[in-house]
């Protein structure tokens, strides 16, 4: 019943997340703020604010609209309704509404968000795959932002793997932004959710990625950082999860990666350091004894493919090669005894078809998962 | 009197005989020009008339007509001036038929007599001597042009007086006055320096790249190089001409009169001997890369036939004009057609182009490059596809930090060349009976025929397929990549080995 009040409120034009919450401080509920006199609320509302609800009190259809909604397989909450996410209620700013597509993450159990760069490194890749599987294989949801990079990167890994994973949007949940990431979005519906604070079918804008950072950190009982650049985005969700007491890891980088800048900053500061995936979620089951994990999902393996065959040129050119990416000229470099240079380029492409490395672009290559 | 003096007109690189007919007759004194005639040629009028004073010559006022036949092709240039003072001499009476007959002139007048350069004589020449000319009369400027042609006399005149003295000599005088101009082709050819512009000794480390440009050298593939700014892909580009086989005399006449056609054979130079490399700036507009404008003149394209043109900074050329190149690029020809005709220029040339990976040009060093997925993934996609597709090569130049690492002195563009003569040396015995020369031009109807492949090769081909989401194109490039590889290596069997490096260089179909 307070839901269809509750979803009137917030589409209301002009009433944003403070005023419904000083509305709510007087009256108690979604449902007495429509059912109120007007003048008992002058003195908290603007003219153009009372105007607005006053229009909206007569023009909205309570059951249709919420109907509606329903009807796109969208979900919706708000503070003070027994579903919305404790996690979310603990923060100090909270958001009144919560939509949702799927399922919401489960209070009671372990929960990490992996931020980072969208324009990240092979290694940044590399790190946010094993830390997707890491987590999927031992239960334990991953929240973040299903943006490029190291975001969904992670977030296809966990899936991928058979975990769960949740992704927070800075617009409707509705509408798949950024649109290249359609095959994840279809995925986190069948194996996890999709969240949102905002209205249902509102655009992407630059001004609601910050506010949702933190819903992305709220959900978490830890955040990662993977890759960051010294002024880079992913730094507004650290500092939305310090103030929200939240623990923070970081990965560390070589000192000559600018994509690590960011990182290593935060271990100085005192992030925590990541060190492998496993003892991270040692760390996290000492912090959390009171939360369980998920049971891991069955059939969940890493993705060790079948032994194969390779020469000792081969085996030297995998060695050779790194998770960040390397001309084929350094790969020779690293070599005992270089190989002519068609037959190290035979070797590198063999690896290829086999899985075992990948091409970044013509002439450099880099280590994949094992 | 009526005289007929022969010479010579072109159209593209084809030239034909123009008869240039003169007729003096008593009327109303002045000279009457007909024939289908541009601006430029109507204006022989005045240096004609003009520099015979100035030799010395009166010219009686009378009604003279002069007629270029055939009148229905457009004459164009300045080279009609000498045949209609020589004309006019001989319908004066001043020299006799017999002293003209069976020989050409060519050249520009000058108010004093002199005689100027032209453009075209090397095509003109040559057809000379194929219809049975005696002796061509050719500008000074352009003697060592012409004589190259062989089967015809040469003789370059600087004055008209020169030429007048000419004439009316004895046989035995002759010689003396204008001697015959001779260039022994074979030993002028062969004493080219092929690695003028810079030998691949040069380029230091840059393995891939080079050998990269060894199988593209080999089998006329087109390529592509990829690299941060600096990385010397333009020192590459041009060397590539100095593997290229030497010039045969057929392939030296073309480029000679091509270059001859659009002016632009230097005077001291009797012809190429050197592949042209070509590299226009990504501001060239479509009619100089084609050709064309209203005087339908060779363009870029044709000025590197047989040699190799380089667009440097691919992405930078608006797509209209790279998607000009498409079908020259197939036809190795390019037909330009324009109100006033058409012709056909060739355009065999190998297609090398470079570009950075993004807009700052570092891409994948992830430390200097910042530009973000999306603008990487813009930048590459403004290349047409169209282009791409006609680029069988992709290999990447090394920032050179990285390059210098372990290099070994390399190869020298002699050595180079003599395995990609070997690698050409098969493809004319395997195309013996095709109407196509080289590996590159392999239509995907005989790939079966000859890049045929064993069972083991075929299901790695197949995986290749699949993990690397090769496209049905990309399958054909590789082949006939691999095709040559195999060429290099002396083998008729293409083997995992070949396939495997080819695939090192094919294009991902997302750049």
């Amino acid at each position: 019943m307070e839901k269809k009040y509750a979803y009137w409120l917030c589409n209301v034009p002009g009433v944003g997340d403070k005023t419904i919450m000083r509305l709510l401080g007087r009256f108690g509920s979604a449902q007495a703020v429509y059912e109120a006199d007007e003048g008992k609320c002058k003195d908290l509302l603007s003219p153009r604010q009372a105007q607005s609800l006053r229009t909206a009190r007569k023009a909205w259809d309570l059951e249709g609209e919420y109907q509606k909604l329903a009807k796109q397989g969208i979900s919706f909450t708000s503070r003070h309704c027994g579903d919305y996410p404790k996690r979310l209620d603990d923060i100090p700013d909270p958001p009144y509404a919560l939509f949702w597509k799927g399922a919401l993450p489960k209070d009671e159990v372990l929960s990490v968000a992996v931020v980072g760069a969208r324009d990240c490194s092979e290694y940044g890749k590399y790190v946010a795959q094993s830390l997707g599987e890491a987590f999927a294989q031992s239960g334990i949801q991953v929240v973040s932002g299903m943006a490029r990079g190291i975001d969904g990167i992670s977030q296809q890994a966990a899936l991928k793997a058979g975990g769960t994973s949740f992704a927070v949007l800075g617009c409707g949940v509705d509408i798949c932004y950024p649109a290249r990431n359609r095959p994840l979005y279809d995925a986190l519906l069948e194996q996890g959710g999709i969240l949102s604070p905002y209205l249902p079918g509102t655009p992407p804008a630059q001004s609601l990625f910050p506010p949702r950072n933190r819903i992305v950190s709220a959900l978490a009982d830890l955040v990662i950082v993977v890759e960051a650049r010294q002024k880079s985005g992913t730094l507004i969700t650290v500092d939305a999860a310090l103030e929200q007491g939240k623990e923070v890891y970081a990965v560390p980088g070589r000192l000559t990666d600018r994509l690590s800048d960011g990182c290593n900053r935060l271990i100085r500061q005192g992030a925590g350091v990541l060190l492998s995936p496993q003892s991270l979620i040692e760390d996290l089951v000492g912090l959390f004894p009171y939360k369980r994990a998920l049971t891991p999902p069955k059939g969940a393996q890493g993705l060790a493919g079948q032994a194969q065959p390779l020469s000792p040129l081969e085996e030297g050119v995998l060695k050779a090669l790194d998770v960040t990416s390397r001309s084929a000229q350094e790969v020779r470099g690293l070599l005992k005894d270089p190989p002519d240079y068609p037959s190290l380029q035979r070797a590198l492409m063999k690896l290829c078809l086999l899985g075992l490395a990948g091409q970044s672009a013509p002439g450099y290559y880099y280590r994949l998962l094992p | 009197m009526y005289s007929t003096i022969m010479s010579g007109g072109f159209c593209g690189i084809d030239a034909y005989l123009v008869q240039v007919e003169v007729d003096i007759s008593t009327g109303l004194p002045g000279l009457s020009m007909v024939g289908y005639l541009s601006g430029e040629v109507r204006e022989a009028r005045e240096r004609v008339l003009v520099a015979l004073k100035n030799v010395g010559y009166q010219v009686p006022p009378m009604k003279m007509t002069v007629n270029l036949a055939p009148a229905n092709v457009k004459k164009e240039g300045t080279a009609y001036d000498l045949p209609i003072a020589v004309g006019i001499l001989e319908s004066l009476g001043r020299l006799k038929a017999c002293q003209t007959a069976k020989t050409l002139f060519v050249g520009e007048l000058g108010l004093d007599g002199e005689v100027k350069g032209v453009k075209g004589v090397l095509p003109i020449v040559r057809m000379a001597a194929k219809s049975g000319m005696e002796c061509c009369i050719v500008p000074k400027a352009n003697a060592l042009e012409g004589a190259v042609a062989g089967g015809v006399t040469v003789r370059g005149v600087e004055h008209f007086r020169q030429l007048s003295d000419f004439l009316t000599a004895g046989e035995e005088e002759k010689e003396r006055i204008l001697p015959a101009v001779k260039v022994d082709t074979k030993r002028y050819l062969a004493s080219a320096d092929l690695a003028a512009d810079g030998d691949f000794q040069e380029v230091l480390g840059q393995e891939a790249a080079k050998r990269a440009a060894q199988i593209a050298a080999a089998g006329f593939h087109n390529l592509l190089l990829v690299g941060p700014p600096g990385s010397g892909k333009s020192m590459i580009a041009k060397r590539i001409p100095s593997i290229l086989p030497p010039l045969s005399l057929e392939e030296g006449l073309e480029i000679t009169s091509i270059l001859s056609v659009a002016g632009k054979l230097p005077e001291d130079c009797p012809m190429v001997r050197t592949r042209p490399f070509q590299s226009p700036h990504h501001t060239a507009s479509q009619a100089a890369l084609c050709g064309g404008t209203s005087l339908l003149r060779p363009g870029i394209l044709s000025l590197a036939h047989r040699g190799v043109l380089f667009l440097d900074e691919l992405p930078e050329f608006p797509r209209s004009v790279l998607d000009s190149l498409r079908q020259p690029l197939e036809d190795r020809k390019i037909h330009l057609s324009r109100a006033h005709g058409t012709v056909t220029y060739p355009a065999d040339c190998m297609l090398v182009c470079a570009m950075n990976l993004c807009p700052c040009g570092y891409y994948p060093d992830r430390n200097r490059c910042t530009c973000t997925e999306n603008e990487v993934h813009k930048y590459q996609s403004r290349v047409s596809g169209p282009i791409l597709d006609r680029i069988d090569l992709c290999v990447e130049v090394l920032p050179m930090n990285i390059a210098k690492l372990g290099a070994a002195s390399g190869e020298s563009s002699a050595s180079l060349r003599l395995k990609v003569m070997r690698a050409r040396q098969m493809q004319e015995e395997r195309f013996a009976s095709f109407p196509y020369r080289f590996n590159a031009d392999i239509p995907a109807s005989d790939m079966d025929r000859h890049c045929p492949l064993q069972e083991g090769e075929r299901r790695l081909m197949e995986q290749a397929f699949e993990t690397m989401g090769l496209s049905a194109r990309a399958y054909h490039r590789t082949l006939k990549v691999a095709r040559t590889i195999a060429d290099l290596a002396g083998e008729e069997r293409i083997s995992e080995e070949h396939l495997m490096e080819a695939l090192c260089y094919r294009i991902s179909d997302k750049a």
